[in-house]
């Protein structure tokens, strides 16, 4: 970690100095495509003679990404909502052209739906809610005395917005494309080496509990990642949609071997002290063979074609590894030393097949030729939702709207209508971010910058500037800072903001207008809309400043252990698998790092896991294997207590459940192929225990409580 | 053709309804194209498709308005 401060040989600073230029490089292209882009756009819209070339504008400045399959994808679902959000404005403004409460009502209605809808999705299908939400503001609002003209205002300002559209696909695709599936690609070749790297390193001796949460922490950040990049790389070529099962099959690989990896080193945690320590020192040796088969620090794969080391390395482990184990495991006479070992041995023989898996589902990446999915199916990535959250987004979006059509209504202020736009618009855009206040904050900044700059713009430099060359040269040097922000990942919004805010107050239009007192007007109106949107959001505050949502949340990721005692079989694991994950990284997204609370529910979330593949394994195991009818009542009510801890965890039904298991245990000894999982089940619950403990303020009876279980 | 259809009563111009056909057209053509792989033998795929593009709304809409 601190190689970057050790002396290092020149031909290391010439490499990262190469590579900053090269990132910096990236970063003004990206400036130059989109200003390109943007101009050109303006150029086409006053060519075409729309009303006003300034939404189109703006909508190349909202879609344009560094990464064009990321503009496609943004781009698509833009146009669905755009044009569902046309069709509703005309609903609505035919639907009551004379009454002005039902008609605020209905647009706050759909507003606030958009808004939840939007809130379901995480990836771009929650910006075209969004856009449908908005879009309808955009059309009906600035005709609302003029209900005649509402069909002319949607053909307009779905124009202008799909010609934006387009002109951001065809330029960020056609010219210097940086591809998002490159992006997908390193992102996976990185997820595989520095699993395999973290495996073989870590497997010499016990994580200590800080470390294993943070790289359970990485990996279900990746995981997520890769099924956002995925889901927007199909839309840039028809290659990668090929190939998306694979890197699907990849993912789930990825997020088996790292769970199973995960309950061995909570078990070599509790290993730790000196009575276990012959169990300990055996299980050290099983997991060095292990650790062999995975070579040397350095000689990770870094292509798809070159895994053929490694795997033949694991094959040959698996081969061997039966035997090694009966060795490894004379002279363990305890009853719980051999629990304990048989468990440990046989999660080092599921993380050596899983990581056989793994290995294969990369090396396939590397074949170029589309081959035959193999028959089984895969299950999709679930997400698992929250309805309240997109309910109080509901209500914020519909609260938001009401609020400033009332003031609008009351005060007969001329700029309500550009109040509410902008107030709906970031109600709406906020409401699917992970920290809305902190980035309204920063989007405020850069909107407040954003409508200065306009300003200085348009009445110093474009009052003296005639036609469109010395339009757009004028334009030009208030863009850059913009578009630059924009490009660079420090202060997320500040960019968007300035970008945002700047077309919008010059409002480019031909010809232009030049009328300062309306300017600074439609700006005040502006700047009230964001502050409503803001104070909105305090009212209704999001997930990350509500311990009641954050209690919520924790509740579903343990529900989803009540699932996994319940739901039918057949593709559980993928499911329990994603949406675990799912939750655990919206957790992550909504908690700040380090504190208490993300540390309490990455705690949860881990034993979770770990209980939940057991549980599942179990159920298989039981469904298949021919168990005497006493056992299997034993196993179910082990189960049913197990759900009933894990949907509302008190410290009675942990000592029941934890007897519950115990006893079965006992019982299953005549039946090794339900040791495994029911072990691995106790062990979550020990976490449990703890969690509880702390919980409640009791010192935790680790060890004593391990001694009774077993 | 007529430059300009009524669809419900709404002007739409020709040319437009030959764009989207063209944008289905060539999403078939990119699906087909893509399916036997040939955009690994292509230097630049996205110019290529915009090429295919090009060439398939030019061609239909001179027939069209000829």
């Amino acid at each position: 970690m601190n190689d970057r401060f050790l002396p290092a040989p020149f031909g290391n600073q010439r490499s990262e100095i190469v590579a900053w230029l090269r990132g910096a490089g990236l970063d003004w292209l990206f400036v130059a495509k989109a200003s390109f882009a943007i101009l050109l756009t303006g150029w086409l819209a006053m060519r075409f003679s729309l009303e006003q070339p300034g939404t189109a504008m703006m909508t190349v400045a909202i879609v344009i990404h560094p990464q064009s399959g990321m503009v496609i994808a943004k781009s698509f679902y833009r146009t669905l909502g755009t044009l569902a959000g046309a069709v509703m404005a005309l609903l609505i403004v035919a639907a009551f052209p004379q009454e002005r409460a039902m008609f605020l009502l209905s647009m706050a209605l759909w507003i606030g739906l958009c808004a939840g809808g939007a809130s379901l999705y995480r990836n771009f299908k929650s910006y075209g809610f969004v856009l449908a939400g908005y879009t309808a503001a955009i059309i009906a609002l600035p005709v609302v005395n003029q209900p005649q003209d509402v069909f002319q205002s949607a053909v307009m300002r779905v124009s202008e917005v799909t010609l934006g559209i387009f002109v951001a696909g065809v330029v960020s695709d056609a010219l210097f494309p940086q591809r998002l599936g490159d992006v997908l690609r390193e992102s996976v070749r990185s997820q595989f080496s520095s699993f395999i790297a973290f495996v073989r390193d870590s497997l010499r001796g016990a994580l200590p509990r800080g470390d294993l949460e943070r790289a359970h922490l990485r990996g279900v950040r990746e995981v997520v990642q890769v099924e956002t990049q995925l889901s927007s790389v199909v839309f840039e070529d028809a290659g990668v949609r090929q190939r998306s099962p694979r890197v699907r099959r990849l993912n789930h690989a990825f997020m088996a071997a790292s769970t199973s990896y995960q309950s061995l080193h909570h078990l070599l945690n509790r290993l730790q002290d000196e009575s276990h320590s012959r169990v300990l020192r055996r299980l050290m040796t099983l997991a060095g063979d292990l650790g062999e088969a995975l070579g040397v620090p350095g000689s990770e794969p870094r292509m798809a074609s070159q895994t053929g080391a490694l795997a033949e390395g694991l094959a040959a482990l698996r081969a061997r590894q039966p035997a090694r184990i009966a060795s490894v495991r004379e002279g363990l006479a305890e009853r719980s030393d051999l629990l304990d070992f048989d468990t440990g041995a046989e999660l080092l023989a599921r993380i050596a097949d899983e990581l056989q898996d793994y290995t294969a589902a990369y090396a396939v990446l590397a074949t170029p030729q589309a081959v035959r999915q193999s028959a089984a199916p895969l299950t999709p990535f679930v997400h698992a939702n929250d309805w309240i959250g997109a309910a109080l987004a509901t209500l914020r979006g519909t609260v938001t709207m009401l609020a400033t059509g009332a003031f609008w209504i009351a005060t007969a202020w001329p700029e309500g209508a550009g109040m509410m736009l902008i107030a709906t618009i970031f109600s709406c855009l906020m409401a699917t971010v992970p920290d809305p206040l902190r980035a309204i904050r920063y989007m405020l900044f850069g909107y407040a910058l954003g409508m200065l700059a306009a300003l200085v713009c348009v009445y110093t430099v474009l009052v003296r500037m005639d036609g469109f060359e010395l339009f757009a040269a004028g334009l030009l040097p208030f863009m850059l800072p913009g578009l630059y922000l924009r490009a660079r990942p420090v202060m997320p919004g500040v960019g968007a903001g300035f970008m945002l805010a700047f077309l919008y107050t010059v409002a480019a239009q031909n010809p232009m207008k030049f009328d300062a007192l309306h300017s600074l007007n439609n700006s005040l109106g502006q700047l009230m809309g964001i502050a409503t949107a803001g104070v909105s959001f305090m009212v209704f505050s999001g997930v990350s400043d509500s311990p009641w949502l954050l209690r919520r949340l924790l509740r579903k990721l343990r529900l989803q252990l009540v699932r996994a005692c319940s739901a039918p079989l057949p593709g559980l694991l993928a499911r329990f698998e994603s949406a675990t994950r799912d939750v655990a990284a919206q957790i992550v997204a909504h908690t700040r790092s380090a504190s208490d609370e993300s540390r309490n529910m990455l705690a949860w979330s881990l034993s979770v896991q770990e209980a939940g593949r057991a549980v599942v394994e179990l159920r298989t195991q039981l469904a298949t294997a021919d168990v005497p009818t006493s056992l299997h009542d034993c196993i179910d009510r082990a189960l049913a207590a197990l759900a009933a801890l894990y949907a509302k965890p008190n410290r009675e039904r942990y000592a029941l459940t934890r007897n519950l298991v115990s006893t079965a245990l006992d019982e299953a000894q005549a039946f090794p192929v339900l040791l495994g999982p029911l072990h691995l089940i106790r062990l979550a619950l020990l976490d449990v225990g703890s969690l509880l403990a702390n919980e409640f303020d009791v010192p935790p009876r680790l060890g004593e409580e391990i001694a009774h279980a077993a | 053709m007529p430059r300009e259809i009524a669809l419900f009563d709404a002007l739409l111009p020709t040319l437009f309804l030959v764009f989207l056909a063209s944008l289905l057209l060539q999403a078939a053509i990119d699906w087909l194209v893509g399916r036997f792989g040939f955009y690994r033998n292509v230097w630049h795929p996205p110019l290529f498709r915009l090429a295919v593009f090009v060439c398939v709304f030019c061609g239909l809409g001179l027939l069209v308005t000829r």
